[in-house]
């Protein structure tokens, strides 16, 4: 399943904290008719470089699958930022 | 007695090895029966599979100018082979290029010979991997951790 949203959490030195969802399936959805469009290119593309376009399509996808639940916490002093893929 | 056995007792016996060399052999041949099964892939079912590669990283500052700094990473292992996967797809130019300036570097490593099948086998065995860091200086205090869960 790709991930659907990533939440980026950012706490300064009083900690005060901002949390900011970003909806992923939105970008998806505007992306998917993009990637429709550029098909033949990419298509094309992969042609060219001598790989297989379907095997291409299959691994970018499950790099888009196993991207969620990464993680990334950086904190520094009482300030800190988190980057979480669900 | 199995055949194992009494081929290291075989070779004790005719001075081959020494009694500490058949003991250790002895153990190494009997070991996959004590953990419950000759088949090493059934050792390694009981074992649960990590799931993510974690990466801690600790500073200190003991001067007190920085302050501690932490860093926590968490990569789910389906990310790391499906980057094998990707590295799968470079195509030859491409791969030459590398190589050429890998070894420009240092590296004298062919990835053309790199298969699919040995990244995979080498993300199965990041399983075991545990690499601890501490480094300590005048004023700073580091400490690194990489590791699977």
């Amino acid at each position: 399943m790709i991930p659907f949203v990533a939440v980026v959490s950012l706490r300064n030195q009083e900690s005060r904290t901002f949390r900011l969802w970003i909806p992923l399936f939105l970008i998806w959805l505007i992306l998917l008719p993009v990637a429709v469009l550029l098909s033949p290119l990419i298509f094309l593309a992969c042609l060219i470089c001598r790989v297989n376009p379907f095997r291409g399509v299959a691994v970018m996808w499950q790099i888009l699958s196993a991207l969620a639940d990464t993680e990334l916490a950086v904190e520094h002093r009482s300030a800190g930022m988190s980057f979480h893929i669900f | 007695m199995s055949e194992h056995r009494r081929q290291i007792l075989q070779m004790l016996a005719e001075g081959k090895i020494n009694a500490d060399e058949a003991e250790r052999l002895i153990s190494a041949v009997e070991q996959p029966t004590v953990s419950g099964g000759s088949d090493s892939s059934s050792a390694a079912a009981g074992k649960p599979r990590p799931k993510y590669l974690r990466v801690l990283v600790d500073s200190e500052d003991d001067g007190g100018h920085e302050g501690p700094t932490k860093v926590n990473v968490r990569v789910p292992m389906q990310l790391l082979r499906a980057g094998v996967r990707l590295a799968g797809l470079i195509p030859a130019p491409a791969l030459s290029r590398a190589n050429s300036a890998m070894q420009e570097q240092g590296f004298p490593i062919d990835l053309s010979q790199i298969k699919p099948e040995n990244l995979e086998e080498l993300v199965e065995h990041l399983n075991d991997l545990t690499v601890d860091v501490d480094q300590k200086d005048a004023n700073t205090k580091v400490k690194v951790r990489v590791f699977c869960e």
